[in-house]
């Protein structure tokens, strides 16, 4: 059948839209050479793209991209019974295997800082090496490292959309950091209080692009892609090395800028 | 210090993609800064510290891309930036996302785009007349990029292409372009009312890039392969494009361009210029020709001319040839030659264009003496001492390589090789620019020409390098920033192919040359 497409894998949260949205209809947003973003009337997204680990908490993988790029910016995109339709591409998702990528469901209480990020001596993007950048770093850790609110969403608020990508590297490097304070200290980022994370998802609003906003705001609520899962959860030196090298394999600079911000997190939260 | 800037509102591409540009536009020469970021505030406020915030990159929101290039001229930025969409514009061609996929028939692709009116082939030649005749049975017009179609195929299929009222550009059509979208190997040009037919590909982008200087556009240009004009085709498709062009309103001017036809396609050309009754230009590169204009035709013996003509008519101006456009033209020749020592004083042309050194071939060897060319069937033509021009994109330099204007191998050697020769004065280059075209051309020939010099120099020596650059502002590789590579080793570039190969002349024959030239130059103006 031309134009079929299988979804293999899906988040969470492509699952309920999918369930809960029939009939909906949002519309191609981007087209890229191995993936593609769809955007619903709310302004969320869902990313397709090809076999493997799901790349966003917004993600669903399918068996094979090609139809995908045949797709226009722009065309409507209908949830119907049989699955995604955009022009002549049915996307069916019956199979596809569910996947949490949310922090919560696989740490265990009281985790400690995930020790081999200490090491990690990779580069991140030079533009985290700006004056920008190395101000908005600096304030972050010392908002992580003395549970600082204003100076941490000071930090987070310089780092987003600062750099080089289209989801910059200040966004991939907060995402980071978010990962490791939900996997560590979870319960403080949701304690009652001045609240930190509602001024970051107000800010990434106005401060990114659609798609890194897309990204800080599942961040925000503890959900992230399988690569940034599995460097939190990597036990053994070889998991460690496998983790990191399929993360650092995203983007030009994205799985680095991650790693960083995951770094700059362990650091401050060790110190 | 000088800032172009590019913003593509709501204009997504992966950071590989963003990060592949910034680098492409880092090396070229005299670029010293180069920002590709989405334009949020963060980085509009990294811009504005390192200076780079201009007006339109202020105007930039979180989803718009943003290209600033901070060059040593303004021409160099404006191209680095320029080129910035060129690149977009062609990834998004290649992965086909406009629409349709990537069909692997004639037959699915125009089911994908029932709208297409034209396929270009581009298959061995043994398949390429069977893709061929099924595009125009399915109703396409067809550009046959291939070569090695018979000319049996080629005579069936332009007669197929008749009866269905289409055009078959080719076989062998390098270059064409079609309602302002370039096909092959093709520059930037604006669209605008001159419609060209042409039977030679290089010889129509020297003509379009030259006209696109002047500030004209081409409305249609349509290659119809180097057999058409000849006694066996008898101009078949020539006359359906001149048809075609005297048709269409945007088409104000025609010019024709190819080597000398059949005599009586030759008449059957004039004889329908003349029923069309559009000002025309004739470009048929041959020896001997005599320039001038009877009726609405003018004919001209250069590429340049035939450029220039154009321009004269459209502006209502005289035409006014000139040896040289450069006024310190004489200058730098007696400069060049004051390096030269006793003995040195033939010239080497190693050419990507065919055309560019069959035109080179024409002007030399009047001016200097027998050229030898593997262009020309004569006894002789291949010997190795005195000029001798090479066109390197010909079959035998090319078996099992790509051609000369994507891989710079080939040429690369023939310089090296040259590199010895103690009575070589000039080395005559091209360089074409433009879609399909390498790169970098001119940085793929600069350390080669570099090492020449400093060989030749060695050896108590002088070695001019002189050359063209066939390319517009518009171009992916950088018109500006192409010129200023060549002439970061020494090479002089000049405007045209033809201003060139007198240059070459010039150089290695002396004053009698430069006289003759000039002299003739100041009688016609």
């Amino acid at each position: 059948m031309e134009g079929g497409v299988r979804i293999t894998r899906m988040s969470r949260e492509v699952a309920t839209r999918v369930d809960e949205s029939l009939g909906a209809t949002g519309r191609v947003h981007s087209v890229f050479e191995r993936a593609i973003n769809l955007e619903w009337p709310d302004g969320r997204l869902l990313a397709l793209h090809g076999p493997g680990p799901l790349l966003s908490p917004f993600a669903a993988a399918v068996d094979h991209v090609g139809p995908l790029r045949s797709l226009r910016v722009g065309i409507p995109v209908t949830i119907e019974p049989r699955g995604l339709v955009a022009g002549a591409v049915v996307l069916t998702s019956r199979q596809a295997e569910v996947i949490e990528c949310s922090v919560e469901a696989s740490r265990y209480l009281a985790e400690p800082p995930p020790r081999h990020l200490l090491d990690w001596r990779g580069r991140h993007s030079s533009s985290l090496d700006s004056a920008s950048g190395v101000s908005a770093r600096a304030l972050l850790a010392a908002g992580i490292r003395q549970h600082d609110v204003t100076r941490l969403i000071a930090g987070a608020e310089a780092l987003l959309g600062l750099g080089e990508g289209l989801t910059p590297s200040g966004d991939d490097c907060l995402v980071g950091a978010l990962a490791v304070l939900h996997y560590v200290d979870g319960a403080w980022l949701r304690r009652p209080g001045p609240p930190v994370l509602e001024p970051i998802t107000q800010a990434a609003r106005e401060r990114t692009t659609a798609v890194g906003h897309e990204f800080v705001r599942h961040a925000i609520d503890g959900r992230f892609s399988e690569p940034v899962l599995a460097v939190l959860r990597a036990v053994s030196p070889d998991d460690h090395r496998q983790a990191v090298s399929c993360l650092l394999r995203l983007g030009a600079t994205s799985g680095a800028d991650t790693l960083s911000g995951m770094r700059l997190a362990c650091r401050s939260l060790a110190a | 210090m000088a800032l172009a800037t590019l913003v593509r509102r709501g204009s997504y591409h992966d950071s590989v993609t963003l990060l592949n540009l910034a680098r492409a536009l880092r090396v070229w020469p005299s670029v010293r800064e180069v920002a590709v970021v989405m334009g949020t505030p963060a980085n509009r406020d990294l811009l504005a510290r390192a200076s780079l915030l201009t007006a339109e990159a202020a105007t930039a929101t979180a989803n718009d891309l943003v290209v600033v290039v901070d060059a040593d001229s303004a021409a160099i930025a404006e191209d680095a930036a320029a080129s910035v969409e060129s690149r977009l514009v062609e990834r998004a061609l290649r992965r086909g996302d406009r629409r349709g996929g990537r069909p692997r028939t004639v037959a699915s692709a125009a089911r994908r785009m029932p709208e297409a009116n034209l396929a270009l082939i581009s298959v061995p030649g043994a398949f390429a007349a069977l893709e061929a005749r099924r595009a125009l049975r399915a109703g396409l017009h067809v550009m046959l990029f291939s070569d090695n179609v018979s000319l049996d195929d080629e005579l069936a299929l332009k007669r197929l292409a008749i009866e269905r009222d289409l055009l078959l550009m080719g076989p062998d059509c390098g270059t064409a372009y079609v309602g302002g979208v370039p096909l092959g190997f093709a520059n930037v040009v604006p669209r605008g009312p001159v419609g060209i037919v042409a039977a030679s590909g290089t010889g129509l982008q020297q003509v379009a890039a030259l006209l696109a200087g002047l500030g004209h556009g081409i409305s249609h240009a349509i290659g119809v392969g180097g057999r058409d004009m000849g006694a066996a085709v008898g101009g078949l498709m020539t006359l359906s494009g001149l048809d075609l062009l005297g048709r269409d309103p945007a088409t104000e001017i025609i010019i024709v361009i190819g080597k000398p036809p059949a005599p009586e396609v030759a008449e059957r050309v004039q004889s329908r210029l003349r029923a069309i009754g559009k000002p025309a230009v004739v470009c048929l590169l041959g020896a001997g020709l005599s320039e001038g204009t009877e009726a609405s035709i003018t004919t001209v013996a250069t590429l340049e001319a035939a450029a220039l003509a154009a321009n004269a008519t459209l502006t209502k101006s005289a035409w006014r040839p000139r040896a040289f456009s450069e006024p310190d033209a004489r200058r730098r020749i007696a400069e060049a030659r004051r390096e030269l020592a006793p003995g040195q004083a033939s010239v080497l042309g190693l050419y990507a264009g065919g055309t560019l050194a069959h035109e080179s071939l024409l002007i030399l060897e009047p001016l200097l003496g027998p050229v030898s060319s593997n262009l020309v069937d004569r006894p002789g033509s291949q010997g190795l001492a005195g000029h001798r021009v090479l066109d390197l994109g010909a079959d035998e330099f090319t078996v099992g390589r790509a051609h000369p204007m994507l891989n710079p191998t080939a040429r690369v050697e023939a310089i090296r090789e040259a590199s010895g020769r103690s009575e070589l004065a000039v080395l005559l280059l091209d360089v074409v620019l433009g879609h399909g075209a390498a790169d970098d051309p001119a940085g793929d020939l600069a350390d080669a020409i570099q090492t020449m010099r400093a060989q030749a120099r060695g050896a108590g020596l002088g070695l001019a390098v002189v050359a063209t650059v066939v390319g517009t502002s518009g171009d992916p590789q950088g018109l500006a920033a192409q010129i200023a590579r060549l002439e970061s080793v020494g090479a002089w570039v000049l405007p045209s192919n033809a201003q060139a190969a007198r240059a070459a002349a010039c150089i290695a024959g002396g004053e009698p040359v430069l006289d003759s030239l000039l002299g003739r130059s100041r009688a016609r103006s």
